[in-house]
């Protein structure tokens, strides 16, 4: 080995080596300025993204109470299991575990999976979960990071079916409901209301979320709460109904299908709305089962729909109250003017039929209402014409909606010749005045407005306006006040008079009560013609509805209401609902601290 | 002399080196406490603790070892380096789908991080046998194909990242031997082709991390999630720091590999640019000293073998460093002295050891 080599060449080249390095460190150290110095802000910002969520606290919706205070939805606490996707290494694994502790199907958490919208977002893989599934769940915690519990508020229904049209139910919001207006700033899951008053004041009901912003670590699991704004909740409802009296209507049915509506005549103020079948909204309080859904919305017996308000019928001879009152206020009639009923009429050249074959004879507006003589109602109907009848019926508030603060009400229908050159592209037949004239042919009508029509005759003329909310958090609502429609003293004595003798010795007296006067009015409303029923008289289907629509005390009216039993043959089944109905609110009346009578046992 | 004792040699250590390496050994101790304490071994800062103190054992035996006495048998050297690379390949315990790890006694060593200081003798040792003033790439074909074969096991294993180490080493030490200019232009040129053409060979996964890094936004939560979360908490960091063990993204867990490959992410989350230019300033020391012990070493031997230590060290350094702030496709490579792993601490200053083993023996002899 020489002692002395040359080391100069590598000295130098050396020298590269180590401008080289300082050089790649240099670098570096300008990547650093970039990211720490020019872009620190931006960097800072998506830390915080990465660490913090936005839970939102749900507030809990406005219960919604009777008259008298008393609980009709509430709401109670519930356990949501929920899973974060992104914080699952093995999504697949997660989905079936979860799926065999809480002993559902993977497919039904996979559908709720890839729903969800947002990311990061938890999906609720099963709501209301009982307590053990909980317990199973929180015992696999460290197994399953990525799901976890949640306590929610849960909307509760005490009554269940009971007056389940008109409070509602909710359910999660829908793709059109997130792009409309009403439910602006709602994001996709959220519980709003979707029928009856839950839906119509939905927004006031839900009060104002809170929310919780807390510092979580890369899988997903809580750390610390940095912030948090409880939530307002939303405010208590006083309905006008009474439950008591709800709770006899709906057993006055007895199963059958129908609806009945009880309204104060003097505010209209609804007491009882009742809508059969019916079904349970506790059963949509978590986001209702598709199956149970499908076969909801598909059930000929229509149960998600509310009839009071939506169901469309011919008023039959229950419209003979308007076209009395009408006749009456035209001077077509006078109060003594009378017809002589042979059991039909030929008008023109087609023989019409009354309800008796033999006739009612000499009939007055009073008897003819008393006995529902169609006869009498032909003349008078063909002496008034089908414009001063359509008049008078939109005067009595028939034709469009009450103004109920229901949602999607419906308004009937008056025809008149106008309306049937622009529908129907043809000319008005005389022949239908006289069928309208009996409430039949083209002529529909909601129960609630009839009832309204009642009311019309039991408050001294005055037109309401039917609502269900009293007062909101405390407040009361300013509804529309009745307004006078203009019809004399005399025309709603006699009609009044008309409709006590109906229920007195006519052909409403199953309505009738030892101790009230009752004025009702009775009616069907042929499904099919005469002819289709005398062919098959036993179809159950085909048989017409029955209608009474009354108001008791006749001399002091304290409650007006229309009952429509769907195929109950004739008016009689539907006078007997409504005198149920009226027994217990006037048992009730008498002695309001006794424990509450049945029905049956008053009379 | 064994273990020489020599007042000579002792008046010639380079306390700057030894005392800055220290320094970031013991820094990395304070960032792997800071990576892994919340973590499922909470208590590895302590191992790593006691690994610097079993690294500057092997570093004082390594100075203590005249450096042309390991140079004599380089044969030997060569040999046992293939044959323990060619045992873990074939025999060594299958960990996350690499076999890189011996175990002896209870220790996981990893041979590769070994291996690469014995190439750094025995090249040196082939290129201070060359006599001539400069060479070409026919003289390169000999230490080319030696350290080739090295290489090869490694990437078998496969360690990609230390592997690559070996390249930076062979070419620097005969950058210095005299390679003429025109082989160095010529071999940048190969080394282009040569990595196009292996790109069918690259496994998916591999293939998965380049294309990501050049657009991690093609797999957020997967393969350039590394490179988003990384930058993150580096960027976060900004010219303070979030401050020692407040940094969200360690702490929080978002980083991946914080307490090894993506330390330098955790230090630069929680010290700030500043943290990161004082510990950046402390490397750039270690490696200036290293190469300046080569720059005064007494033979070519000495400043080959301290200026093949250095090129790989500094190719560690520099490459874990880039990926960190996103600069370079993810690889599987520690940072030296900062990142957890017992045989990186351990090598590493046993290459120290090396490099003032060299500086020691400047005058001796």
């Amino acid at each position: 080995m020489r002692l002395y080599e040359d080391l100069r060449p590598v000295r130098t080249r050396l020298a590269v080596v180590q401008v080289v390095v300082a050089g790649l460190v240099a670098l570096l150290l300008l990547q650093f300025w970039n990211l720490q110095v020019l872009r620190a802000r931006h960097f800072q910002d998506l830390a915080e993204n990465n660490r913090s969520r936005v839970v939102t606290i749900a507030a809990p919706r406005g219960a919604l109470l009777d008259r008298q205070g008393q609980l009709l939805v509430g709401n109670r606490p519930s356990f949501n299991v929920v899973l974060t996707p992104e914080h699952a290494e093995d999504l697949d694994r997660v989905v079936t575990r979860v799926a065999r502790t809480l002993g559902t199907g993977e497919a039904a958490i996979r559908e709720r999976l890839a729903r969800r919208r947002v990311p990061y977002e938890p999906v609720v893989v099963r709501s209301d979960a009982d307590i053990a599934e909980v317990a199973a769940l929180e015992a696999r915690r460290l197994e399953l990071p990525e799901v976890s519990i949640q306590v929610v508020p849960l909307r509760f229904y005490p009554l269940a079916t009971a007056a389940a049209h008109a409070l509602g139910r909710v359910g999660e919001i829908s793709e059109r409901q997130l792009d409309s207006p009403a439910f602006e700033g709602l994001e996709a899951g959220a519980l709003v209301g979707q029928a009856g008053v839950e839906a119509q004041y939905n927004r006031a009901l839900m009060g104002r979320d809170g929310y919780r912003r807390v510092i979580v670590n890369s899988r997903g699991l809580e750390v610390t709460e940095a912030q948090r704004q409880p939530p307002e909740d939303g405010p208590a409802f006083t309905l006008s109904l009474d439950t008591s009296l709800q709770m006899a209507t709906e057993r006055a049915f007895a199963g059958r299908a129908g609806s009945a509506v009880v309204l104060d005549p003097w505010t209209g103020e609804i007491l009882a709305m009742t809508s059969t079948p019916a079904y349970d909204p506790n059963e949509f309080a978590t986001g209702i089962d598709p199956t149970l859904w499908t076969s909801l919305a598909n059930d000929p017996e229509t149960p998600l729909m509310n009839r009071v308000i939506q169901g469309q019928y011919a008023p039959g001879s229950t419209f003979k109250i308007v076209m009395a009152t009408a006749a009456l206020e035209e001077g077509v009639i006078t109060p003594e003017t009378t017809f002589f009923c042979p059991g039909h009429l030929r008008v023109y050249g087609k023989v019409r039929h009354c309800s008796v074959p033999g006739g009612h004879g000499i009939v007055d507006v009073r008897r003819a209402l008393a006995m529902s003589c169609n006869v009498f109602f032909y003349h008078v109907g063909m002496a008034l014409e089908i414009e001063r009848i359509a008049a008078w019926a939109k005067r009595m508030g028939l034709g469009e909606p009450t103004g109920v603060d229901l949602p999607h009400e419906l308004g009937g229908l008056i025809p008149n010749p106008e309306w049937k050159l622009r529908t129907q592209k043809t000319a008005w037949y005389p022949g239908e005045t006289v069928s309208v004239a009996i409430g039949q042919g083209q002529v529909t009508a909601t129960p609630l407005q009839m009832a309204r029509v009642a009311a019309i005759i039991a408050n001294g003329g005055w037109l309401v306006r039917p609502h269900l909310v009293h007062s909101a958090g405390g407040g009361g609502l300013d509804f529309e006040p009745p307004r006078p429609i203009g019809i004399s003293e005399e025309t709603l004595a006699v009609v009044k008079e008309g409709m006590k003798a109906v229920v007195a010795g006519g052909t409403g007296w199953r309505a009738r009560l030892r101790h009230t006067v009752v004025a009702g009015k009775t009616g069907t409303a042929q499904v099919v013609s005469r002819e289709a029923l005398e062919r098959s008289p036993d179809d159950p289907s085909i048989q017409p509805h029955g209608w009474f629509v009354a108001f008791a005390p006749a001399d002091e009216p304290r409650v007006a209401l229309a009952v429509l039993v769907e195929h109950g043959g004739s008016s009689g089944v539907a006078a007997a609902v409504a005198r149920s109905i009226l027994a217990r609110y006037f048992s009730q009346e008498r002695r309001p601290a006794a424990p509450p009578p049945t029905a049956e046992a008053v009379d | 002399m064994p273990l020489g004792i020599d007042r000579r040699l002792l008046l010639n250590v380079d306390w700057v080196l030894l005392g800055t390496a220290l320094i970031l050994s013991l820094v990395g101790v304070a960032m792997v406490y800071s990576a892994a304490h919340t973590g499922g071994s909470p208590d590895l800062h302590l191992k790593q603790l006691v690994l610097v103190g079993v690294g500057l054992l092997g570093l004082v035996g390594a100075a203590a070892t005249d450096y042309r006495r390991l140079a004599d048998r380089p044969v030997l050297l060569y040999v046992v380096s293939v044959l323990a690379l060619a045992y873990v390949v074939r025999f060594g315990p299958l960990i996350a789908g690499t076999r890189r790890w011996v175990v002896i006694g209870g220790f996981q060593l990893q041979p590769s991080e070994f291996v690469k200081l014995a190439a750094a003798v025995v090249v040196a040792k082939i290129f201070a046998e060359y006599r001539q003033e400069s060479l070409g790439l026919r003289d390169l074909l000999w230490p080319g194909a030696a350290v080739g074969l090295l290489g090869l096991l490694i990437a078998l294993e496969p360690d990609l990242g230390t592997a690559a180490c070996l390249v930076p080493m062979l070419f620097t030490v005969a950058f210095l031997a005299g390679l003429r200019m025109r082989a160095v232009v010529g071999l940048v040129v190969v080394m282009l082709l040569a990595s196009a053409l292996a790109w069918p060979f690259l496994r998916d996964y591999q293939k998965t991390r380049i294309y990501t890094f050049l657009d991690p936004s093609l797999d957020p939560k997967g393969a350039g999630y590394q490179k988003i979360q990384s930058q993150i908490a580096v960027g976060s960091g900004g010219v303070i720091g979030r401050g020692y063990l407040e940094g969200t993204q360690g702490q929080l867990g978002y980083l991946p590999a914080r307490h090894t490959d993506f330390i330098f992410s955790v230090l630069a989350e929680e010290m700030g640019f500043l943290g990161v230019v004082a510990v950046l300033g402390l490397y750039l020391l270690v490696l200036w000293r290293m190469l300046e012990t080569a720059r005064l070493a007494r033979d070519r031997l000495g400043a080959f073998l301290a200026a093949g230590i250095t090129a790989s060290l500094a190719f560690q350094v520099v490459y874990n460093v880039a990926m960190v702030a996103g600069l370079v496709p993810v690889k599987g490579l520690p940072l030296p002295l900062l990142s957890y792993g017992g045989s990186s601490v351990l090598a590493t200053l046993m290459g120290v050891g090396l490099i003032l083993s060299v500086r020691m023996r400047r005058f001796a002899n």
